[in-house]
């Protein structure tokens, strides 16, 4: 079985290569910005977002 | 007699509403007429209820039978149209072929109903609320340039006089930036304060719901109907919801307003750097006491946003995407659609693990101030086309450059409003912004209020 490819099998977007690279080129200012949030140091900290298994409990109209 | 009923606030209305003095249908009318009359030229409204007249005949007759609902009733509210109606289409800002939204109410618009609010209509928002420029609404204040967004609909209906109030949504600023932009007033409540039930969903932790109007006031009264407890929403609170207009009855003589000083004075255009800082110094004038503060982690939250908006957002397109959809949303919507596949699960995740830092960083800033002021973006309406702007003398996009003083209060979730602080050189507006501890929209009111009064921005009309 051949490697997975990461543009086209992990991406998923069934994109022809000029579109790709497009879009990869928009992001490129984006990736420079989550790498300097990639470089902080949050190892004790948990994310804002909290796993809450009574949700579906809550009363819906 | 020419009926300029569309110039007067809600707060002036309400009250001759009810004493029988201004009938709803004559207001409506009076709004309807000033779409017909100049919505041509700004396109706010993507759709014109057919019902607005009926529901204001209604309106008038229960007023008339003693049946006075509140401050809303019989008045004429614009609806960001990526609030479901049942009685209106909802696109969310797209035609690309195969998407249907549902008739029925979002929970805030059956709030706004169930108050007697006249809904005239459904304003244009960027595509799935995604954008700061709202194709094809123009700007007021000059026809050559965009209303922001993505609420620019509600905003340039709002400073125009085409309804008295406006719902808008915001994710990274899309309700305070056009209302910056277009000389309104905008708030984005604290999150969990307003339900977001119908609303087409953009990015589920960022997204907020909120009102575009031409005063404080007039906003405290919007906010009035629209907050509470709605377990639909997932992240809506069972907080107390208090009076607001007491809130702004009050000065702002004793209370702390912080100036973060970091981040949010960064490359701004010289007349809005000139108008905080007098708004400012207003405030201290009136006896508030002005503290200098800084939040270095601000540093980091371009890249958290990103990552979690764009995610989201993807996320929540994954069906269109899988159904070849997405190639027919617009250029820039359908950019950041793909994009998103690109955020990694790690990345996404620190992203959440930064707002926890950012919230805690936020939160021992309030110990000491009640209030933090500042710019609402760091630059005026632009023109259409352009995607490039000078800001302190560099060039910066308008998409980094429009959100780089809300998005904080996204990520945050805190309550934040944008009101009118005086005008550009070239005669468009600017808006200072104030923000406060969790579910105290009262807080920030009242600082707004208390500078609003002091300031004769509101009697300002576009020339349209």
């Amino acid at each position: 079985m051949k490697n997975p490819d990461p543009w086209n099998d992990i991406l998923d977007l069934g994109l022809p290569p000029e579109r790709l690279a497009d879009v990869l080129a928009a992001y490129r200012d984006i990736l420079v910005e989550i790498g300097k949030l990639r470089m902080l140091d949050l190892t004790d900290v948990h994310p804002a977002i909290v796993f809450e298994p009574t949700a579906p409990y809550r009363n819906k109209p | 007699m020419r009926n300029e009923l569309w110039r007067q606030p809600l707060e002036e209305l309400a009250p001759a509403i009810r004493d029988g003095k201004i009938s709803p249908v004559a207001l409506t009318e009076a709004c309807l007429a000033r779409i017909e009359q100049v919505d041509g030229k700004l396109d706010s409204f993507i759709h014109v209820s057919r019902n607005a007249l009926d529901a204001a005949r209604h309106a008038e007759r229960e007023v008339k039978a003693g049946t006075w609902r509140g401050p809303l009733h019989g008045i004429p509210v614009g609806v960001k149209d990526n609030y479901l109606t049942q009685d209106m289409p909802t696109t969310a800002g797209s035609d690309a072929p195969g998407l249907s939204f549902a008739l029925r109410d979002s929970v805030a618009v059956s709030r706004l109903r169930a108050a007697g609010a006249v809904l005239i209509g459904k304003t244009r928002t960027h595509e799935f609320a995604w954008g700061n420029v709202t194709p094809p609404v123009c700007n007021p204040w000059d026809l050559s340039r965009v209303p922001s967004g993505s609420s620019g609909g509600s905003g340039a209906a709002v400073a125009a006089g085409l309804c008295v109030a406006a719902l808008g949504s915001d994710t990274g600023g899309s309700i305070r930036m056009p209302a910056a932009a277009c000389g309104t007033v905008g708030l984005k409540a604290t999150f969990g304060r307003v339900s977001r039930d119908g609303i087409v969903p953009h990015s589920w932790s960022l997204d907020h719901a909120g009102p575009l109007t031409r005063t404080v006031a007039d906003s405290a009264l919007m906010m009035q109907v629209l907050a509470g407890y709605d377990a639909a929403d997932p992240a809506c609170q069972a907080q107390p919801v208090p009076d607001y207009r007491q809130a702004l009855d009050r000065s702002v003589k004793g209370m702390t307003i912080g100036v973060c000083r970091n981040h949010f004075f960064d490359n701004l255009q010289e007349d809005v750097g000139e108008a905080v800082e007098k708004a400012i110094a207003d405030l201290a004038g009136v006896g508030a006491r002005i503290v200098d503060l800084n939040i270095p982690l601000l540093e980091y939250g371009l890249g958290a946003i990103f990552a979690i908006e764009l995610s989201s957002s993807t996320a929540y397109h994954d069906a269109s995407l899988r159904a070849g959809r997405v190639p027919h949303f617009q250029p820039d919507v359908r950019t950041l659609v793909e994009m998103g596949r690109l955020v990694t699960g790690p990345d996404y995740l620190k992203a959440e693990q930064y707002r926890t830092a950012l919230m805690q960083a936020y939160r021992k800033v309030f110990e000491s101030v009640d209030v933090i002021i500042g710019p609402t973006t760091p630059i005026t309406a632009w023109k259409r086309g352009e995607w490039t702007v000078q800001v302190g003398g560099q060039p910066e996009s308008v998409l980094a450059a429009s959100w780089r003083f809300t998005y904080p209060y996204n990520l945050t979730g805190l309550p934040a409003i944008s009101v009118p602080c005086g005008f550009d050189r070239d005669g468009l507006p600017i808006g200072v912004q104030i923000a406060g501890r969790p579910f105290d929209e009262g807080g920030v009111l009242r600082v707004a209020h208390a500078y609003e009064r002091d300031h004769d921005w509101k009697e300002r009309w576009p020339d349209i």
